[in-house]
């Protein structure tokens, strides 16, 4: 027992960290699943931003790339006002001009954030306004361009030039610098994602190990109780044989005992008989004796022969009877308990009262009144041995009655799941409590010894109430009357569990 | 069939007491012949078989059997005198302790002529016995084949 209640607490204990560690295991996937959800998120959302300034780098390329281009073709459009081609330029340089300080306008608006550039465009700027001076004066004055002027024309734009390469190659170092974020960021994503994933293979696989594991333990502890239940109905089986050979062996013993008592006992009783016999030539001499010659008869003489012995003759006969009554009844139990049981279904109120008729002269004659419960329920049992259990207990019922208090006897069975429960329920002189065992021993009885009997009849009810599966057992007060319970299975089983 | 033999009557008893009373009461029924007496199965049976004078050589016979002797079982004393042998005609009464109806069964499907259960009530054993007197006063007891 103590080592199946340490494995039960084992197994209880195992059951609980199984549950546990599997709850772990699943917060763990669920968190790395979450974890991985929203690096995925983060990564996107960066994603689109370095998309986002690449885009804002390309425009500001763009617009630069304005400035310059624009700026050829205020220069252009000047030399063509220059080569006196007025007709086709002439109003294209206010355009290109407008362009060329739009798209610094442009330029200053995307480059906002950052003050090189914003330093760089401003003297972009400033060297535009001063070339569109210088270009609207050179196209105005016509024909006079001092050589001084052109150096300073050239010069201006060369800054323009130079200053607008610098801004796009510092834009593209920025894109450079971003696209670079932007790989490292993808590549932490995947590094991210492989670690989730192997966390998921990993809390997967340990899920699986563990399931696998309890499972096996599962099957293991189900083989154990199925072989512990094999074992017990083995241990069942064979105690079961124990207890058969046992009974065979009593019955045996209690048989050969009663033949090999019963010997000697012939011997008693005849030999017994042949002294008293014997007694009766020597009484009629003494007779004769005391007749003819009183004077040579002796007082001891004459009592032995007329007295000692008739009375021990008469106490061996008697002590012999009852040795021999005695023996007999533990022939009756032992041949009962050898007797075949032939299980039959049975009307119990019918048996009631067939046994009472046998019992109806006694009845009477008592005035006892005996009442059987109509519609009994019905019992697969042996009838004889069911009709000796009712009868010896009615026969007890009717025996022992409380002197000057009318006779009831009352007869009934109740159907309890399984098992009939019979009662037989008087009102007589009822059995001390100390009693109420002692009574189904074999030659014990209770109360005042003022009826005839053996003490044998309840330890034969016992016997056969056992040997048909079931128990008696009696309540009683003492002088208000006894009831006699007899729980037998409602349908006999046989021999193997009525010994098990 | 030999009228001038008398019949032996041979008792197989292991308690002397037993066999005192039946002896008795026998000879209470009037009966005279002789009585011999064994106390067991194996000496009961040399003298059955194989003394001069005992009734497989020499005349008729009864058999009183008790079914509980000390060195083998009256029933196979009983199985072996009624089977093939000269004495399988010899009448065996079988005056045993033992009322148990299987036990008589077997007696009587062995061959046993009367069985008699000895009662403690000793007026009845003593009935019984002188029942068995007349019984033998008046029986023909089959002799030795002459071969």
């Amino acid at each position: 027992m103590a080592t199946d209640k340490t494995t039960d607490k084992t197994t209880i204990e195992a059951q609980r960290r199984f549950g546990r560690t599997v709850l772990l295991l699943v917060i763990l996937g669920f968190a790395g699943v979450l974890i991985a959800g929203l690096t995925a998120v983060a990564v996107m959302l960066r994603g689109q931003e370095e998309t986002r300034w690449v885009d804002h780098t390309y425009q500001v390329e763009r617009q630069v790339g304005m400035i310059r281009l624009s700026l050829e073709e205020m220069r252009s459009a000047r030399r063509g006002v220059a080569l006196n081609l007025a007709n086709d330029s002439g109003a294209t340089y206010p355009d290109a001009s407008s362009r060329f300080f739009k798209a610094i306008e442009e330029v200053g608006r995307l480059t906002i954030d950052n003050p090189v550039q914003q330093r760089r465009l401003s003297q972009i700027r400033v060297l535009g306004h001063k070339l569109d001076g210088l270009f609207i004066a050179s196209m105005l004055s016509g024909t006079s361009i001092t050589p001084q002027a052109e150096a300073e024309r050239q010069d201006a734009a060369r800054s323009v030039q130079q200053l607008s390469d610098q801004m796009l190659a510092a834009e593209r170092l920025l894109m450079t610098t971003r696209s670079e974020a932007q790989r490292r960021g993808i590549a932490t994503f995947y590094i991210v994602l492989a670690v989730t994933g192997a966390l998921l293979i990993g809390v997967a696989a340990g899920s699986i190990w563990i399931i696998r594991r309890y499972t096996e333990d599962l099957r293991a502890s189900q083989d154990a109780l199925r072989e512990l239940n094999g074992n017990l109905e083995g241990a069942v089986l064979e105690r079961t044989t124990d207890l058969q050979r046992a009974n065979e062996e009593i019955q045996r013993f209690a048989y050969i005992v009663s033949h090999d008592l019963r010997s000697p006992l012939v011997n008693v009783m005849g030999f017994t008989a042949e002294l008293d016999a014997a007694t009766k030539p020597l009484s009629a001499l003494i007779d004769k004796i005391e007749e003819s010659a009183p004077d040579l008869l002796t007082e001891a003489a004459r009592l032995a022969v007329r007295e000692d012995l008739p009375e021990s003759v008469n106490f061996i006969r008697s002590s012999t009877q009852k040795m021999d009554r005695l023996i007999n009844a533990i022939l009756r139990l032992s041949r009962e308990g050898r007797r075949t049981i032939t299980p039959e279904r049975l009307d119990l109120t019918a048996l009631s009262t067939s046994v009472v008729d046998t019992l109806r002269h006694r009845i009477d004659e008592l005035g006892v009144d005996v009442r059987i419960a109509p519609n009994m329920p019905a019992i697969v049992s042996d009838r004889l041995a069911l009709e000796q259990i009712v009868a010896n207990l009615v026969e007890n019922a009717v025996k022992y009655l409380k002197p000057g208090r009318p006779g009831l006897v009352e007869i009934g069975a109740t159907l309890v799941r399984n098992r009939i429960l019979i009662s037989i329920a008087d009102n007589g002189r009822g059995i001390e409590p100390r009693d109420h065992e002692r009574i189904f021993d074999l030659f014990r009885r209770s109360g005042a010894q003022d009826q005839p009997g053996e003490g044998i009849g309840l330890a034969h009810v016992r016997a056969l109430a056992y040997r048909l599966g079931g128990t008696i057992g009696v309540e009683s007060e003492f002088e208000k009357g006894a009831t006699f319970k007899v729980n037998l299975p409602a349908e006999y089983a046989g021999e193997r569990g009525a010994a098990a | 069939m030999n009228a001038h033999q008398s019949v032996n009557i041979v008792m197989i008893e292991d308690d002397e007491g037993h066999a005192r009373l039946i002896e008795k009461n026998i000879r209470r029924a009037g009966i005279s012949n002789d009585i011999h007496h064994f106390l067991d199965g194996t000496s009961a049976l040399d003298y059955l078989y194989n003394s001069p004078d005992g009734p497989a050589h020499n005349g008729p016979a009864l058999i009183l059997l008790d079914l509980n002797l000390p060195d083998m079982s009256g029933t196979d004393i009983l199985a072996k005198i009624k089977g093939e042998g000269p004495l399988k005609r010899t009448p065996v009464v079988v005056l045993t302790t033992t009322d148990d109806k299987i036990e008589i069964q077997r007696c009587y499907d062995l061959g046993c002529n009367v069985y008699i259960t000895k009662p403690v009530n000793y007026e009845s054993f003593a009935d019984a016995i002188r029942q068995l007197g007349l019984f033998l006063s008046v029986i023909q007891v089959p002799g030795v084949p002459e071969s």
